[in-house]
């Protein structure tokens, strides 16, 4: 069976293209267009992957990650975040709430790729 | 590339790098736990062997590993320098000077330098208490042995990468698979070995959800180091990752290394170029460098670089060797880059750019002279600006030739030392005014007759140490060089705290030699210049150092043959001091044209004072009495034209050129004053040498010869046939009343 990425971006067309490229290499997708939405995409199915942006509206991506690191089912699930630049700050708030990866925006799809076959396999 | 201009650089370079190691071995002494002085000599060591690598020359490497060696265990602090090391390390130092140079000539090493090797490294290890290591033995074979052996913890001894891991205790936790890498690495070439390995250290409990796992493995892979690392991307920061490349690869990188492009790089950046090091690495190396105590100084790069070197080593993330030929290549680079801040010319080549200034000098003053006859005012402004033009250019020639006198002043540190524990005195050298400059000719004749002042001093002028005891001094003797410019010329002093010179002894000795006859009349100063008379010399006995004949009259022949003066002050129990006042420069000097009769002659102009016209009435009274009473001073006269034997009277009235040298003053009697002159001071030949009052001739715009004035010479001859003045300063008011 296919492994499920959920992919949390406020831009539908970047979503779009993550998703292309990700079922090409045979993941399954859900989406959330902000982190409110991420967590109700969760909706109990056993997920994979996380890749999340940082800045939504209604919830940003640190604090969905913080609230999803309380929920059992997916407390250990890897998180990929995407930024603009890897700016230290962002970046230590992202470790505290338990986010090692980061991908910096703008990324080709064969990157995001990469990044994810580094911590999952298909 | 030519080699040997590359061979010369490294000669020279080394001289420099020796020089440095030598004043640092000298500071340590003092200073034994300054750990700056230490890298500096061990710095200095570990280039002259890393370059001499380079070359090829296996003596230099060989002779220069001990000592680097031995340098590193005082460096590390299990050794702690004393006088006795820095004796041997001298003689190191001095030994690593004839071997460089053997091997830049081509030279082998002859079986007496070879045993003088032998003999300074057996008294290093004596010391050091450390083993005849691999770097004594002559055994090519051994060494490459060495290299296989040494280098082996640093690379893998087979063709594949070696990638160590160990994760996290969190690695799970955050999600983070071992066995996702694993695959991500599978993907990246041929996974040869994977050995697990369990951390052992938290006994307490077994959490399923904590990782505990380590991985070793063997990864055969084309991809670069850059690559591989990105696998670990995502745990690099909360995991060990340590990657050691394929022996194949040290290579490699050297080879990289050397053909990139010659920048000025730090050494980081390029072992990153060359791919040994990735951009992560080298940002931990920095971050670890930078929180470290010993921060380095800003412009500091060499410290920082090296320290970058040893750190990225001993973490082994580069092997040594790729790190030593990255050092290497930014040496070289460096010493490229720095010959384009300061260019060594040849000297001889400045000699004759400052000949054809002169030359120009010259030529610019016949054109003006022809330009002023002519009337033509725009021609005559046209030269003006042309005259100022060629004032900066003969300035900045002469610039180019100025030095700073420090490096030869320091050259008696080492100096002081030796012949200090040869007398078994304890004595310190202070140096005062290094920065002070001067013509490098001058610089080049100075040192032998300082060199014989400040052994003079140090044999004769400084007491034993029994004898300072007995009269209340400081146990140890001083030594003072002292350098300042005063009114253009240089004034350099040597000066001792020692008994000072005795009077009666000196004049005993001169009567005995027959250079003064008994009863003759003379002061303390006169007495004490007796010892610059040809044939003086005081020590009763000779001793190695002096006394040998050689005396003081030497050292002022060649002082005087500088147009320099030298003088002495003395005083009984306080010490001694040999001033010598030489020109700053021998090639061109601003003149003050003055004209007798038909003649013109030229007094340089720094010495010039101030110029007064003769009064009738001073005329006569200057007439008898030579010397006339200027603003409340006693000022002794000489007429240039009496002096020189000028036919004719001069018809008109007549000027004085109040000339200051040495603090005495005195006037010369001229007829006419032609003003400013650039004067290019051609030599007198051999037959004019012995003329007295003339130190060399010029030539004039119109081509005539005038005559160079020896300023201090007839300042001297006036104060005497005027008596002993004191100085300009002290003036005998009786006597100036006597003039009203």
């Amino acid at each position: 069976m296919a492994k499920t990425i959920l992919i949390v971006d406020d831009s539908s067309s970047l979503r779009n293209v993550v998703k292309i490229a990700l079922v090409d290499a045979g993941y399954d997708v859900i989406e959330g267009g902000d982190g409110r939405e991420g967590i109700q995409a969760l909706d109990g199915r056993k997920v994979h992957l996380i890749i999340s942006d940082v800045n939504m509206p209604n919830m940003d991506g640190i604090s969905m990650v913080k609230e999803i690191k309380t929920m059992a089912s997916y407390q250990f699930t890897p998180i990929i975040m995407l930024t603009t630049e890897a700016g230290d700050d962002l970046k230590s708030q992202g470790k505290a709430a338990g986010v090692k990866a980061w991908v910096v925006k703008p990324f080709k799809p064969d990157q995001m790729l990469n990044a994810v076959s580094k911590l999952i396999m298909p | 590339m030519n080699l040997d201009s590359a061979q010369q650089g490294y000669l020279a370079e080394c001289n420099e790098l020796l020089v440095e190691m030598e004043s640092a071995l000298l500071q340590l002494e003092d200073d034994p736990k300054n750990s700056e002085l230490i890298n500096a000599v061990f710095r200095a060591a570990h280039t002259i062997k890393g370059t001499g690598g380079v070359f090829g020359f296996d003596d230099v490497v060989e002779f220069t590993h001990v000592v680097e060696n031995a340098l590193d265990t005082i460096r590390s602090g299990d050794l702690i320098i004393n006088s006795e090391l820095v004796a041997v390390f001298l003689s190191l130092r001095d030994q690593m000077e004839i071997v460089v140079e053997h091997a830049v000539n081509g030279e082998t090493l002859s079986s007496e330098v070879k045993r003088q090797n032998d003999d300074l490294l057996a008294a290093l290890l004596a010391l050091t208490g450390g083993e005849v290591d691999e770097g004594t033995q002559k055994d090519e074979s051994e060494v490459n042995n060495k290299d296989e052996s040494e280098e082996a913890g640093a690379c893998t001894s087979n063709d594949n990468w070696h990638l160590s891991i160990r994760f996290s205790k969190d690695a799970l936790r955050d999600g983070m698979d071992p066995l996702s890498i694993l695959r991500y690495l599978a993907g990246m070439g041929d996974l040869k070995q994977v050995v697990t390995i369990f951390s052992e250290d938290d006994s307490e409990e077994l959490s399923p959800i904590d990782c505990h796992i380590g991985l070793e493995i063997e990864l055969l892979s084309d991809e670069d180091k850059e690559a591989i690392e990105s696998a670990f991307e995502f745990i690099k920061d909360d995991c060990l990752v340590h990657i050691l490349p394929p022996r194949a690869k040290i290579k490699h990188y050297i080879n990289m290394i050397n053909a990139l492009p010659e920048e000025d790089k730090r050494i980081g950046e390029i072992l990153v170029s060359c791919g040994a090091l990735t951009k992560a690495e080298l940002e931990g190396v920095i971050d670890a460098q930078t929180e470290s105590s010993f921060t380095p100084v800003d412009g500091d790069v060499k410290t920082n670089s090296l320290k970058l070197g040893e750190l990225v080593e001993e973490n082994g993330m580069v092997p040594k060797e790729v790190v030593e030929a990255a050092a290497a290549k930014q040496q070289r680079v460096r010493s490229l880059n720095s010959s384009a801040k300061t260019i060594r010319v040849d000297s001889e080549k400045l000699d004759a750019l400052v000949n054809l200034v002169g030359e120009m000098v010259i030529a610019g003053a016949g054109t003006d002279l022809i330009a002023r006859r002519l009337g033509d005012d725009s021609l005559v402004e046209s030269m003006s600006v042309m005259s100022r033009l060629v004032e900066e250019i003969r300035d900045s020639a002469l610039r180019l030739r100025m030095v700073q006198i420090g490096e030869t002043f320091n050259r008696f540190n080492r100096v002081v030392r030796d012949v200090s524990s040869e007398l078994g005195k304890d004595i310190r050298l202070e140096i005062v005014g290094a920065e002070t400059e001067l013509d490098k000719t001058v610089v080049e004749k100075i040192g032998d007759p300082l060199m014989h002042l400040v052994r003079n001093a140090m044999d004769h002028g400084i007491e034993s140490a029994q004898d300072r005891a007995a009269a209340g001094k400081a146990e140890y003797g001083s030594l003072k060089l002292n350098a300042y410019h005063d009114s253009g010329s240089i004034v350099i002093e040597v000066e001792d705290d020692g008994a000072g010179l005795r009077r009666d002894v000196i004049l005993a000795k001169a009567e005995e030699k027959g250079i003064v006859s008994s009863g003759q009349v003379l002061t303390d100063q006169e007495i004490y210049r007796l010892i610059f008379e040809p044939g003086f010399s005081t020590a009763t006995e000779v001793t190695n150092l002096s006394g040998r004949g050689v005396g003081m009259d030497v050292v002022k022949r060649n002082i005087e043959a500088l147009r320099g003066l030298v003088d002495i002050e003395s005083e009984a129990g306080v010490g001694t001091k040999i001033i010598i006042r030489m020109p700053l420069t021998l090639a061109i000097i601003d003149g003050f044209l003055v004209g007798v009769g038909h003649s013109s002659y030229v007094i340089p102009l720094d010495m010039v004072f101030e110029c007064v016209e003769l009064s009738d009435a001073e005329r006569q009274q200057a007439r008898k009495q030579n010397y006339i009473n200027l603003r409340d001073e006693v000022l002794p006269l000489m007429r240039l034209r009496e002096n020189f034997n000028i036919n004719g009277e001069s018809n008109g009235r007549e000027n004085i050129v109040v000339v200051q040298c040495g603090g005495i003053k005195a006037g010369l009697i001229v007829d006419e004053l032609r003003g400013e002159f650039q004067t290019v001071i051609k030599p007198l030949g051999r037959i004019f040498q012995g003329l007295k009052g003339i130190s060399g001739s010029t030539i004039l715009g119109s081509g005539e010869v005038a005559v160079i004035l020896d300023v201090p010479g007839l300042v001297k001859q006036v104060a005497d046939a005027g008596g002993h003045l004191p100085s300009a300063g002290g003036v005998n008011k009786n006597e100036s009343n006597i003039v009203h």
